[in-house]
């Protein structure tokens, strides 16, 4: 904008450049974190309430639990992360690199791009559009645009660091380059699908291979947006406010490191005692356990920068903010490792025990970074002083208890349920067989949460609040510091370097060519790359290239045309948000809902659904259970058929009539994946109708209501009832 | 025989080992770069980039709307 002008020559040499940052960008970025922050918790606030009591998800289609969790679980990593980090990315890649971000418009185009990309999701995960994967819900076409958007951000970045005029790239920039380049690769390679319809896709992998590629990506969703992000925030603006250096810069540079080559192999610690082969398993969890030391180094280091300025937290509440939130990510580090121990995860996995190590994160760590890097700029960007010191202490002092609350009922939620699921009496049977007790037991402790959630959010009600009073009280112009400094020369002249001897050993001794390599940008990025590739296929490769992984099971075969289409309704209702479909081979499991699940019972579920948690019971074995009309008269009105159930109504099951021409679309496409339907894919329709009409004349003759066959009540039936029953299909296939 | 065939018995279970011994060297490697001689004063510096970055020459309105 106010363009580099060339300056008398200084004595150095070297010619100074005048130029300026561009804020603006920091501005929108900052209002459009603390907007969707505040949206996508609100959205919390109502399924925690849709847990503690079902009315709350108001009986419409659009706003049970399962089409809301993902909203919000997008809202609050994709929205308020997302958006936190770009603030914090603009403001400080600028000033680091000292340049101005090498193209405003792609900087614009970030950001009008991405805020699209949060209200194409905000509208399509409500009405069901969803590719059943955590975190990664969205569908194709919003999939392609998050792609788009990300590599202008990616370009524009890296050509700023090509002009910067800072030779050396401070360690916070690293954790930036590391993040842009693993969430590229992460987001392109666990959304490869083939879409069948505007919003509707089927994963290119099936079964164990899609759980791996998911939790492969799940993971490092959490360690490449949510940590290496704003690990590099704490790294620019924890010096800032503390106004000292980090503690040790070797530390810094190990941390990232240590992190880049070991975040990437833990993701199978999310599918321990699944059909994944135990290999991969193992290898998750010892390098999850690896994390301790780096994870811990990175806490130590953050907090001891304010060694010798500790006076400073009792008065500053940014500083508060920091050390909380820097705790808590000690915290939620060492839960992780601790948690990937295979016994450990053997009663946390599916129980709230996960939710509240995900909220110690999320509220602790990214939200109090955000927070305190918010208050520090408000007065900066917006050039006046903040509106409020005593409502920013309040916002600590009530997040940090709303936390507590929080996290205490979620644990004590998730033990308890944990240890009611796997209780045997005296006589070898399950202590508490039915599974609505486990959830009864757990509804105080829901109440809990409802109450510090809303005291969190309460906190970003008071920022809002603030950061509208600071943003009034600013300059009719926003003033624009011009900044001066030399421009890089094309090749570096380092300090007292000593003269070339020639020959190779004298090269290798002199370390020249470190100093070379990290200089240039672009070879430092090929590093991390690499790091983050090779450890990926590693990892990949043997996974769905060793055939004894996932043995094959003559009697498993494609689900039926109908059976297909009521998978895809639960899909859409996001069921498996609140149902696992993964029997653990442990004692208690298997007494409670039989075989354990077997890798080759998966290997045509595109996507795979085996789900994270168990709001309620394990579907995998539910296939010939109970009768049909049980099941509809369950969708109906679950509280009916159990009492205390916190299941929403699916009324609109009945109502809702089969697309038909849809289901013969999605055989084709699965076909086309692979999955042996043969004239199945031609005879869709008349194959799903046959079946539909005998599912619908059992439910009528049974006593329940008629004309169900061309409703879409009848497909998701005709689902549950095959889930499991394949490899028993000859013992135990009973007329339902 | 296909492709996948091949590669599939071809015994990648190794892999893990292999990517440890990988993954341990490249460590050792990161160490000795991060403690090599004469580092101490350099490192001092480059923690000092953020602290040294707003120092503007001047400030300026624009006279029209910089937005």
């Amino acid at each position: 904008m106010s363009g580099s002008a060339a300056l008398a020559t200084p004595p150095s040499g070297a010619v100074l450049e005048e130029f300026s940052y561009d804020d603006d960008i920091v501005r929108k970025f900052l209002w459009a974190t603390v907007i969707w922050g505040l949206v996508g918790m609100l959205v919390g606030l109502v399924i925690a309430l849709q847990m503690a009591n079902p009315w709350f998800n108001l009986g419409l289609e659009w706003t049970s639990f399962g089409r809301l969790r993902p909203l919000h679980t997008n809202a609050v990593i994709f929205a308020f992360g997302g958006n936190a980090f770009f603030t914090g990315a603009y403001y400080s890649t600028q000033r680091l690199l000292k340049a101005r971000m090498w193209s405003d418009g792609m900087s614009k185009f970030h950001f009008w791009g991405w805020q699209a990309i949060i209200l194409a999701a905000a509208l399509t995960l409500p009405l069901g559009f969803t590719q059943a994967k955590e975190y990664a819900e969205l569908e194709w076409p919003i999939d392609i645009a998050i792609a788009v958007v990300w590599v202008v951000f990616a370009i524009n970045f890296f050509m700023t660091m090509l002009r910067r005029r800072e030779r050396h790239l401070y360690v916070a920039i690293w954790f930036y380059i590391a993040s842009i380049v693993t969430v590229a690769i992460l987001h392109i390679f666990n959304n490869l699908s083939l879409p069948a319809g505007m919003f509707k896709s089927y994963s290119i992998y099936a079964g164990v291979q899609d759980a791996f590629m998911q939790w492969w990506y799940g993971h490092n969703a959490v360690a490449f947006f949510l940590t290496t992000p704003f690990l590099g925030l704490m790294y620019y603006f924890m010096p800032k406010a503390a106004e000292g250096p980090v503690f040790s810069y070797r530390l810094s540079i190990l941390h990232f490191w240590s992190l880049v080559f070991l975040y990437i192999w833990a993701g199978p610690h999310h599918l321990h005692y699944t059909s994944l082969p135990e290999w991969a398993s193992t290898l998750g969890m010892l390098f999850s356990v690896m994390l301790w030391a780096p994870s811990w180094g990175g806490m130590i280091n953050g907090l001891l920068t304010l060694r010798g300025a500790w006076h400073k937290v009792v008065d500053d509440p940014i500083l508060k903010f920091f050390v909380v939130g820097i705790t808590a990510y000690g915290m939620s580090t060492f839960e992780g490792p601790m948690l990937s121990i295979k016994s450990v995860n053997a009663l946390a996995h599916y129980t709230d025990w996960i939710i509240a190590h995900v909220h110690t994160g999320a509220l602790g760590w990214n939200g109090f970074i955000t927070f305190g890097m918010v208050y520090w700029l408000l007065p900066r960007l917006f050039q006046a002083p903040l509106h409020s010191k005593k409502l920013m202490e309040l916002h600590f002092w009530i997040a940090t208890f709303g936390i507590i609350l929080y996290v205490l009922a979620i644990y004590s939620a998730g033990v308890t349920q944990g240890l009611m699921w796997r209780a045997f009496d005296e006589t070898g049977r399950l202590m508490y067989p039915d599974f609505v007790e486990t959830v009864l037991r757990l509804l105080p402790m829901y109440w809990v949460r409802v109450v510090g959630g809303s005291m969190y959010i309460v906190g970003v009600i008071l920022l809002l609040y603030n950061l509208i009073m600071t943003w009034r009280a600013r300059p009719g112009r926003y003033e624009v510091p011009v900044v001066r400094a030399a421009a890089l020369t094309p090749r570096y002249e380092g300090p007292a370097e000593a003269p070339e001897t020639g020959g190779v050993i004298s090269r290798i001794s002199g370390m020249r060519y470190h100093r070379k390599w990290e200089r240039l940008p672009v070879t430092f990025t090929v590093l991390t790359t690499l790091a983050v590739v090779v450890a990926s296929l590693f990892e990949i490769l043997p996974t769905f290239l060793i055939k004894s992984n996932v043995p094959t099971i003559a009697a498993v075969k494609p689900y039926t045309p109908l059976e297909l289409y009521g998978r895809d309704m639960y899909i859409a209702e996001g069921c498996f948000n609140c149902h696992s479909q993964q029997i653990r081979p442990l004692r208690y499991e298997t007494e409670r809902y039989g075989e354990y699940s077997k890798p080759g019972e998966s290997v045509y579920d595109h996507p795979f659904l085996w789900g994270s948690r168990r709001i309620g019971p394990d579907l995998a074995r539910i296939g010939g259970k109970y009768p049909n009309l049980w099941h509809v008269r369950h969708f109906e009105n679950p509280q009916e058929i159990a009492a205390g159930s916190i299941m929403p109504s699916y009324p609109h099951f009945s109502r809702h009539a089969i697309d038909w021409d849809a289901l013969a679309k999605r055989v084709g496409t699965m076909a086309m994946l692979g999955v042996p339907y043969g004239n199945a894919v031609t005879e869709a329709i008349p194959m799903a109708r046959a079946q539909a009409e005998e599912i619908a004349r059992d439910i009528e003759a049974a006593g329940g209501p008629s004309g169900l066959a061309d409703r879409e009540m009848v497909a998701i039936i005709a689902y549950m009832q095959r889930l499991g029953r394949d490899i028993s299909s000859t013992a135990s296939r009973v007329a339902p | 025989m296909k492709l996948s065939d091949i590669i599939g018995n071809s015994g990648l279970s190794i892999y893990a080992q292999i990517a440890l011994v990988i993954f341990v060297a490249a460590f050792v490697a990161i160490l000795i770069w991060l403690f090599r001689p004469g580092s101490t004063e350099r490192f001092r510096r480059d923690a000092q980039i953020p602290l040294d970055d707003e120092t503007p020459v001047e400030r300026r309105t624009p006279p029209k709307d910089d937005a």
